[in-house]
């Protein structure tokens, strides 16, 4: 009896408590997948926030395992089981986008200082159809890392590249003088847009075999095949073990690369060089951009836009660049001093002058699949790249079924 | 069937014609009520599109939107209320609602909390410019929100040229088209019918009785539909007749409200993604082609729904008239503890087996993709299309320029064939491998037996996307083991995942590296259990050891080997992780089989109704080759 009056006490307490507390207090809920020092650093941002907002908003946030991550969000948000906020890279956003009911507009929110304060291709990248859907937070993009050791300039120029690898070329002992995943077509988007190529047509409509892009891949086959300055096959471990051997002098990779970099060896960042044959045009690698999007269905739409604004601020910035190691895309931070002092943070800055959003189209995931099928069919010289057609399979037309 | 009565016969029929007409006769209830909403609704955009054409007009002509926006109000009866939003420089540019003016004065900015609005304006400008580089109406250009029963707010684009900057939202009371009630002829028909085979069961008996209820259910069913549908299609065109009208008295008043402005009423009869309906010309007379090409698609529609409603009330009628309903139920009750029993168990495969199943089934009907995801299935129906789309492309290889056979990898026909090829060479090398290394674990007073077995069985034992790796890793053109060992001995280095037949062995050395153990474990038992007296008898009779084997050992070990070669077929058919994780299709989706073809289209291109069309017909291969085999071997029946 005593306890059921305890009990009938506590449920009392409660509902005369929870309205209060609940109106004087919005929580939050942030999804992301960062991990290790990322998340350190995502999360010490995060309640430096919620130490200047007590009392009024308090985020809390859920790290999601990445292999899932797409997924939930597909599955969750649009059934209002989601978070308020989340993040992402902006491939994914044109089909959450098309689906419906995943991510808020948030283009009325938006001003000129919020506009300028991001490196221009950052935001772009979080548009979709001329809607802004996110504020861009940190970008990943692929730069030149060579060994200090082997290289004692970086080569400007694709010339000097092919010299300076050629010099350093030794397939005998397997040592090479350029290595990166030529065959994979992420990593070949920097020669592609060099050459000002691209992978559709009309807006949206995927095309590959554009004249660009053949002399794109025909400068790439020229490196491979004629010059024999890149390994075989090059998966992401062979070419982190060979630049850890001292045995592949330049690579060109992102920042999950440096992390595994062996402690005794001395690297160093430059830009891509540029291309000669492509009337010295800069290598333009594509950038994943993390996008921080509101929710469709949160039920705190403005409180959770301004914290999207603040984790994408300045302070919340600096944090994440010099803690998690991360390259933010609001263009202030750079000018920080402890920021401006760090080399590689400077040398993704400098890269990403030169860098073109991946695009966000869910028509991209059509273009993988051919793309890689036709990469690997050129390096393999069972066809040119000239030739390289063969990839239009059943697949190809694919998104033509999703417009009906 | 020679069992049916007369009167199992009669209530069979009496309980297939009121099933029938309640669900045929219900979906055409529900069919009149879309018609009536539809045209109620198209009166409403009919309105709205001539507030929003007209405001446009007056805005290009710097006219005052407020004082139009007020007086269009007041003429149209059926307008309540319009809003003007101007995304470009985000104004609530003019309003007739009295709250929305006692924030300020219009134009003025958009408040935070009216951010609603502006989305909704950004969202048509996004969709007219989809449908527009598209070149297809896929995207709304029309929302529709619903506010009460008797309202619905409608929000246009707002053009400016051709491009959208902003949207007019219209409150609007409903206009509902009258149109005559449903008859009674149809009802009429059925009844008859029915008496028709009340009077036949005098003169008739038995199977005859059952064949003639059976035509006249057929006929009467038939009649009702189709006299429904004619019901139906002289309403569609009262209700066309009605909106054209509705859109020449709006255009009366609100030529009276802007003078100046040009009035187009065949381009407010737009459908909800702003293409015309082309139901009426400018003078307001209905397209009679027009309406009659709509209500044929209609009446397709209807007409598959109908016959699956009939097959069911046959159904219905086969069950009840030839005595099935009396049988199911004395079975029921005479084992009603074994039915509780199975019960539980019963709801579990529901939820968990032939739910999802049945959803698979109903999907691959669909052409259900990444973008439209969130709309109902029934809108996205396309019948057997993704099955013709399947199993129609027969063009395996082509002929190229220079007159060389060109395969087309990603052909259903070739992963079909690439998938028998490999199931039937993965369970011959698991059999046999597995079967040598269990006679030869068999020897008697074999040394280290034990240790053997544990050696042979590891393979099965570590998990097989590990050892999938571990392979990928080995067949690398120049870093792998493989092709050191052949550079060690001289040879050219192979690249294995560049031809189909170099990855096929590939991937063919890892899944028999992992396939063995099964069948050595399965024939190890079975062979432990055969007699040695058989072999004694054997050896008395003067049989050879081939002979032994051949005559003694084979047949002994057969029911325990033929349902592991089933489970085994079924296994490596399905093998998702190797080719996935060890070929990866390499080259260019040669080496795909059909359930790793069916993850990408589902995964990779987003098409899952393609994709459950895709699963369906794995499944039915498989299901033909379960069928089939058990007919062959009778394996069951040792089980």
């Amino acid at each position: 009896m005593k306890t059921r009056i305890l009990m009938l006490l506590a449920v009392m307490l409660t509902m005369v408590v929870l309205p209060a507390v609940a109106a004087a207090q919005t929580e939050l809920v942030v999804w992301h997948a960062y991990r290790g020092k990322e998340r350190t650093a995502f999360e010490a941002a995060v309640k430096a926030y919620n130490d200047a907002h007590a009392g009024k908003v308090t985020v809390n946030t859920l790290a999601v395992p990445y292999d899932a991550y797409a997924d939930k969000i597909s599955a969750a948000v649009p059934r209002g089981k989601g978070p308020d906020v989340f993040i992402y890279a902006q491939d994914r956003l044109g089909g959450w986008v098309e689906a419906g009911g995943t991510i808020e507009p948030i283009d009325f929110y938006l001003d000129q200082a919020t506009i300028d304060r991001f490196i221009p291709t950052t935001l772009a990248a979080m548009e979709y159809q001329g809607n802004t859907y996110g504020l861009p937070m940190n970008y990943k993009v692929v730069t030149m890392i060579y060994n200090k050791a082997l290289v004692k300039t970086p080569p400007r120029t694709s010339g000097e590249l092919v010299k300076v690898a050629k010099s350093l070329t030794d397939v005998a002992a397997g040592r090479f003088g350029l290595a990166y995943s030529y065959g994979d077509f992420y990593y070949h988007s920097a020669l592609m847009n060099a050459f000002g190529g691209g992978v559709f047509e009309n807006g949206r409509d995927p095309k590959l075999d554009t004249p660009e892009n053949i002399r794109s891949l025909e400068l790439m086959m020229t490196w491979y095949d004629t010059d024999g300055i890149l390994p075989a096959e090059p998966s992401s471990t062979l070419i982190t073990s060979l630049f850890n051997q001292g045995k592949a002098a330049i690579v060109f990779s992102g920042p999950w690369f440096l992390s595994e970099i062996a402690d005794d060896i001395d690297y160093g960042l430059a830009t891509l060089p540029t291309i000669d044959e492509a009337g010295g045009a800069p290598m333009k690698p594509w950038m994943t951009v993390e996008g921080v999007y509101v929710a469709q269905p949160s039920q705190h739409k403005d409180e959770a836009f301004d914290f999207v604004l603040a984790i994408t601020g300045l302070d919340a910035g600096k944090i994440m660049a010099l803690q998690g190691r991360q390259t933010p895309a609001n263009k202030l931070v750079y000018d920080d001093p402890e920021v401006a002092a760090d080399p590689v943070l400077k040398a993704f800055r400098a890269q990403v002058e030169f860098a073109v959003p991946m695009p966000n189209f869910a028509e991209m995931t059509m273009v993988w699949s051919p793309a890689t099928t036709a990469m690997n069919s050129i390096v393999r010289k069972t066809t040119s790249p000239s030739a390289g057609r063969g990839a239009e399979g059943r697949g190809w037309s694919g998104w033509r079924a999703w417009r009906k | 069937m020679q069992h049916s009565s007369t009167r199992q016969v009669l209530v069979g029929a009496l309980v297939a014609l009121a099933v029938g007409v309640l669900l045929i006769g219900g979906v055409l209830r529900v069919a009149r009520l879309t018609v009536v909403r539809g045209a109620t609704e198209q009166n409403a955009v009919v309105t709205a599109a001539s507030v929003s054409q007209v405001l446009a007009q007056v805005r290009a002509a710097d006219g005052d939107l407020q004082a139009v926006a007020r007086g269009l109000v007041d003429r149209l009866e059926d307008v309540d209320r319009i809003r003007v939003i101007d995304s470009g420089k985000r104004l609530l540019a003019a309003s007739t609602d009295a709250a929305d003016l006692t924030a300020g004065e219009v134009p003025r900015r958009l408040g935070r909390e009216e951010k609603a609005w502006f989305d909704q304006a950004k969202e048509l400008e996004a969709n007219h410019r989809t449908n527009i580089s598209e070149g297809n109406a896929r995207k709304d250009e029309i929302l529709r929100m619903a506010v009460a029963q008797s309202q619905l707010e409608l929000v246009l684009p707002l053009f400016a040229g051709d491009t959208v900057d902003g949207s007019v939202q219209v409150l609007t009371s409903a206009v509902v088209p009258r149109v005559p009630g449903p008859r009674l002829l149809p009802l009429a028909v059925v009844a008859g019918a029915f008496l028709v085979l009340v009077a036949l069961s005098v003169l008739l008996k038995g199977r005859w009785l059952f064949a003639g209820g059976l035509v006249l259910l057929v006929v009467g069913l038939w009649a009702f539909a189709a006299l429904g549908l004619a019901g139906l299609a002289a309403v569609r065109h009262d209700v066309e007749a009605a909106i054209a009208h509705h859109a020449l008295e709006v255009r009366d008043a609100v030529g009276l409200e802007a003078p100046g402005t040009t009035l187009d009423i065949t381009a407010w009869n737009v459908d909800r993604f702003g293409a015309p309906r082309g139901t009426f010309d400018r003078a307001g007379t209905v397209a009679t082609e027009t309406v009659d090409a709509g209500l044929a698609e209609g009446g397709r529609r209807f007409g598959q729904a109908a016959g699956l409603l009939g097959v069911f009330a046959l159904v219905i009628y086969y069950w009840v008239g030839a005595g099935w309903t009396v049988r199911t139920w004395q079975a029921l009750r005479k084992h009603h503890t074994a039915y509780g029993f199975v019960l539980p168990a019963m709801i579990g495969m529901i939820v968990l087996v032939f739910f999802p199943f049945a959803y698979g089934v109903v999907l691959s009907f669909t052409n259900q993709t990444l973008y439209n995801v969130n709309q109902p299935l029934y809108d996205l129906w396309v019948g057997i299309d993704n099955y013709i789309d399947i199993l129609s492309d027969v063009a395996v290889w082509h002929t190229g320029e220079d007159g060389s056979r060109i395969i087309n990898f990603q052909n259903f026909y070739w992963t079909l064939g690439f998938t028998i090829l490999w199931t039937v060479s993965n369970v011959s090398i698991g059999v046999s491998l597995g079967l040598i290394l269990a006679l030869i674990l068999n020897t008697k007073n074999l040394a280290f037996r034990p240790f053997y077995r544990i050696i042979l069985i590891l393979p099965w034992a570590v998990p097989n996307y590990i050892t999938a790796l571990i392979w990928k890793g080995m067949f690398h053109r120049q870093f792998g083991v493989i092709n050191q060992v052949i550079a060690m001995f001289g040879g050219e280095p192979i690249a294995w995942f560049d031809a189909w037949h170099t990855s096929f062995f590939a991937v063919l050395a890892t899944n028999a590296w992992l396939s063995f153990p099964f069948m050595m474990v399965v024939s190890l038992g079975a062979l432990q259990a055969i007699s040695s007296d058989l072999y004694e008898a054997a050896r008395v009779d003067g049989a050879s050891r081939w002979q032994q084997f051949w005559f003694v050992t084979l047949p002994s070990i057969k029911p325990a080997l033929v349902p592991a070669v089933i489970l085994s077929v079924v296994w490596t058919f399905n093998m998702f992780n190797i080719i996935y994780l060890v070929s990866q299709g390499e080259p260019a989706g040669a080496t795909e089989i059909l359930i790793t073809d069916a993850y990408k289209i589902a995964f990779e291109q987003y098409r899952y109704g393609y994709a459950a069309a895709y699963s369906v017909v794995i499944f039915l291969i498989l299901m033909i080759y379960g069928v089939w085999q058990n007919r062959v071997t009778r394996a069951t029946e040792g089980i």
